[in-house]
This record gives C-alpha cells, sequence and structure tokens, in this order.
C-alpha cells in the first residue's frame, strides 16, 4: 500500500514542501542559479509538478504538463517520500530503475549537494503542518 | 566497510581469442538474428580488417546490410541518426560495431532510435529510460582503453548545443563483446599508450569512488595488475599479442568496473581539458591521474595504501601515507616511461592546452556529473593548484 492515501493529500505535502524549498534561501539560492526546470512526474498517487528555477523565484507548479522541462524526473511518490527524507540514494535509485531521469542528468546530480539541508528540513515540516504521520521516526 | 546496497549486472557475454573476430559465428547464432548493420572506422576498413570480418560473417551466413565509417572523434549527434536511420533501412535486425570508444558510443547510442524509433535527444538522454531491451548489439574493440564494450553508457557530442550528452541504461549494454588481440595490433603507440591509461585511470578512480562495491573493486584490481605488467610492453612491441590481449582484457575489466562505480575528478578535469582544448580523452586522463589521485589524497590514502603493490610498489614495512604516496608515484612513473617511448604527454602544455585555459578548466570540471562519484567535494580553486602542477 502507498505512502498517501490520495492525490490530494500527496499534492498538498509535495507541493509545500517545494513551496518551503523555494523560500529558504540556503536551498533557494543554489537552485535559482542553476537555472533548471525539472518536471517531477509521480505515479501511485499520480501527479506531475513543474519546479522552475529560470526566474527570480523558484516557481512550483502543480499539474504543469505544458512548460517545457528540462529535466524530467519520474518515480512512485513512495519513493519521492523516502527521498526527502535522504534516504534514497539518487545515483542508486537510476540504475535500479527506481527513478527515470531523462534530460541532462549530470546537471541533476550536480543539485545533490545544493539540496543537502531539505533532507532534515521535511520531517520537521511534516511534524509543523499536521502530516506527521507520514514522518519515518 | 561494505556499501548499504550494491548491485551487479553484467549481461555481456565477453568472449577472448587470438583471430576470434574472424569466426564468432557461434555466438552470433544465440543472439536470433542475420542481419547486421556494421558501423567502424575507415582507417581499419582501410588496413582490411573489416574485410575479414565481412568474409566470416558471409560464410557463417549472416549478411552485412550497410556499412557506416563517418563517427568523428567525438561521436556526434548527427553521426548516431544517421546510423540508426541507414541501419533501419538496410533491413538490418542488429548492429555491429568495430572500433574504439567513439564508434562503440554511436552504435550504441543508435540503437535506441534503431530499435524504438522516436527522438534521440527528447526520448532517450538522460538515464533509464528504456522499459525493455533494445535489438541485439555486438561489439568488437579496436583500441584497449574506452571499455565501453563494457558499459552501460554511450557520450555523445551535441554540436548544436555545445554540449556531451550522457546516455545511461541497462538496456545499452552489449549483448556481445568479442575480445581478439589480432583487432588492436594496428594500434600505434600513441593512441596504445593513452588508451591503455585511460582504462587505469576508470580502475582507480571507479576504485575509490563513493559507489565503489567488492564487485567493481575486484574487476580494478585485475585491470590495474594488467596494466602495470603490459601497457609498456603493448606500446613498444605492436605484435606483442600477450600484452595486447591483457591489455583488452584489463579495459574490459576497467570498463565494467566503472559502469558499476563510475567515475570521479579525473575525468571531471579530462572531460573540461577535452571540451575546451579537444585534447583527446584518454591523454587527457593520462596527463591528469596522479594529479587526481593526489586531490584525493587525505580522504583515499588507505585504498591507494591498498593499490600500491597491485602496481608493484614493495609496500613492506611502509606507513598508509609511504604506501599510498609509492601508489601515485607509480602512475608518474608509468606515464613517464610511456613518455620516453615518445608515446604520451606528462604534461598539459605539451598536449597542447593554453595555460589561460586553466581557470576555465577548473569551473568546467565542478560543472561534470563525475564530480558527484568523487570521494571528496570538487571545489574549482583547488583544482586549480591541480592543473597548474599538471602543466
Amino acid at each position: 500500500m502507498s505512502v498517501f492515501e490520495s492525490r490530494e493529500i500527496f499534492k498538498e505535502v509535495i507541493v509545500g514542501f517545494f513551496n518551503l524549498l523555494g523560500d529558504t534561501p540556503q536551498v533557494a539560492d543554489k537552485l535559482k542559479a542553476s537555472k533548471m526546470v525539472i518536471r517531477f512526474i509521480y505515479s501511485d498517487p499520480d501527479l506531475a509538478v513543474v519546479v522552475d528555477c529560470s526566474g527570480d523565484a523558484v516557481d512550483v507548479r502543480p499539474d504543469d504538463l505544458d512548460t517545457k522541462a528540462i529535466v524530467e524526473m519520474s518515480m512512485k511518490a513512495d519513493i519521492a517520500h523516502k527521498f526527502w527524507f535522504g534516504k534514497v540514494n539518487l545515483t542508486m535509485a537510476l540504475t535500479r530503475r527506481q527513478m527515470v531521469a531523462k534530460g541532462p542528468v549530470p546537471k541533476i546530480l550536480k543539485l545533490l549537494p545544493a539540496i543537502k539541508p531539505s533532507y532534515a528540513m521535511y520531517p520537521k515540516y511534516l511534524d509543523e503542518n499536521g502530516y506527521s504521520k507520514y514522518n519515518i521516526h | 566497510m561494505l556499501p548499504e546496497f550494491y548491485q551487479f549486472h553484467h549481461p555481456t557475454k565477453v568472449i577472448y581469442g587470438e583471430g576470434l573476430a574472424n569466426d564468432f559465428s557461434h555466438e552470433l547464432e544465440a543472439l536470433g538474428v542475420k542481419n547486421y548493420y556494421l558501423v567502424s572506422d575507415q582507417v581499419l576498413n582501410d588496413l582490411g580488417l573489416i574485410q575479414q570480418i565481412r568474409e566470416g560473417l558471409e560464410e557463417a551466413g549472416f549478411t552485412i546490410t550497410g556499412e557506416f565509417y563517418d563517427v568523428p572523434q567525438d561521436a556526434s549527434v548527427e553521426a548516431v541518426e544517421c546510423i540508426s536511420h541507414q541501419a533501419k533501412d538496410s533491413g538490418a535486425e542488429g548492429l555491429m560495431a568495430v572500433g574504439g570508444g567513439s564508434v562503440i558510443d554511436a552504435a550504441k547510442a543508435a540503437n535506441f532510435v534503431f530499435s524504438e524509433g522516436g527522438d534521440l535527444i527528447a526520448d532517450y538522454s538522460g538515464a533509464a529510460t528504456l522499459s525493455r531491451p533494445l535489438k541485439p548489439f555486438v561489439v568488437i574493440p579496436t583500441t584497449a582503453g574506452t571499455g565501453s564494450e563494457n558499459t552501460l553508457v554511450a557520450v555523445i557530442y551535441d554540436a548544436a548545443n555545445k554540449t556531451k550528452l550522457v546516455f545511461s541504461d541497462r538496456f545499452l549494454l552489449p549483448d556481445l563483446a568479442v575480445l581478439d588481440p589480432l583487432m588492436t595490433q594496428s594500434l600505434p603507440p600513441g593512441l596504445t599508450a593513452s588508451t591503455g591509461m585511460d582504462a587505469l585511470t576508470h580502475a582507480v578512480e571507479s576504485y575509490v569512488g563513493v559507489d565503489t562495491s567488492p564487485h567493481s573493486e575486484a574487476l580494478a584490481v585485475a585491470a590495474i595488475k594488467y596494466i602495470f605488467k603490459y601497457l609498456v610492453r603493448a606500446t613498444q612491441k605492436a605484435d606483442d599479442l600477450e600484452a595486447r590481449g591483457r591489455m583488452l582484457i584489463a579495459a574490459n575489466m576497467a570498463g565494467s568496473s566503472f559502469s558499476h562505480s563510475m567515475v570521479g575528478c579525473v575525468h571531471a578535469m579530462a572531460h573540461a581539458v577535452g571540451g575546451l582544448t579537444r585534447v583527446p580523452h584518454g591523454v587527457a586522463n593520462a596527463i591528469l591521474l596522479p594529479h587526481g589521485m593526489e586531490y584525493n589524497f587525505e580522504v583515499c590514502k588507505e585504498k591507494f595504501a591498498e593499490l600500491a603493490p597491485v602496481m608493484g610498489v614493495d609496500a613492506t614495512g611502509m606507513s598508509v601515507d609511504e604506501a599510498a604516496r609509492g601508489a601515485i608515484a607509480a602512475v608518474r612513473r608509468l606515464g613517464r616511461h610511456l613518455n620516453a617511448l615518445n608515446a604520451m604527454a606528462v604534461r598539459l602544455k605539451d598536449a597542447g592546452v593554453p595555460e589561460e585555459r586553466l581557470p576555465a578548466i577548473a569551473e568546467a570540471a565542478t560543472e561534470d556529473g563525475a564530480i558527484v562519484y568523487n570521494p571528496r567535494e570538487v571545489l574549482a580553486e583547488e583544482i586549480l593548484v591541480h592543473l597548474k602542477n599538471a602543466y
């Protein structure tokens, strides 16, 4: 059974977290410097989210299927959830096909050090926003 | 310490033997198709090597439906697209690559569109984009360096965007690799030396990288041992088939090792040097390997110390620091030995790199995907120090 019981809940959680990252200068400044436009395509439950770092702010757009993304990352929602706890090795996940990346993968890999602080932020975010039942302790 | 998780996936059948390139029909039968499109190099064709392969295949009832001999030094998107479409139009059911890294990578990437249709960059650039096997793909390497006949990666140059595209997928691994030392006999000393040092760089970097594993370490160690014993011999004497054969096997094992554990800062620097100054990849790796080892010294010295005896250093009674320094010195000695044979430069200056490009090279190295696998963070200002040392 998947962690998130509905698309709506998952959308709330993941979009809220991406917005938090976009408002955290320690992470956001590096994301903006990358100028990346990433579309995350989740399954089980299904959801697409564009994280657009090409402008002055990190713009998070759920259900955006039109923007031309530089990289598309596909994965199950459960894998995404585990990833933000720092419990998924991205390179291994790509090797094991737990994640599929279309586009210039080195640019995504290069963002890994930039998003490191987010692994500590995610469990705190879940607790502080009424999603503590999804926390992994 | 064991990694938390690792996997070893090696579906490529590897066969070795003198003269095998002219008769591997038994192994081809197992792939179930008869018609192959051949990708190679004009020089190899002029040397008559392709004719021998063609005759061997035709005698066994296989057909070469078409041939492509125009892969540039850096395999290009245009060449890949051309191969895909010509192979399809020729009625081929599989691809065969006979050549070095660029030829193999071009054919490897061409198999995406040849097998599945679609657009090379939009549909397949990236990692793990395929969900089923591609059409049969057979490789006969003619250099002992890249190991591409054993890797799941193809690197293709996109001239329109001046960038190198990485395609990575387990289904890219060839079905069959035919290692025949006679196919490398015509390789001149310079290419023998630089491609051999490229293989050494694959082995050393995969041995110390963050994704190393017991399987990839074992392959790396075996490759390093062979390279230290046979690279000089193969460079000195083209028809030393023992040395040629051992180098082919070493490159193949190093390829498998890095296909699983990837490479690090030496490749990041070499990619940058190649991208900005067009120095061939093997030459850049050969020059930069000892300097990359210096860069990683503090975090890798135990592993370098383990490699010292493999590289022929008598480390008896040495401290970890001394043995690790001994390993780096052994790599430098090997480079100098090859340099003394007029086979290889050991300084960036001698390879034609303009000194004023070094800061840009350092910056570009920090943009390279390989840095993620390096055992310590790659910082432009620190890398620049080592690039200057290599100058």
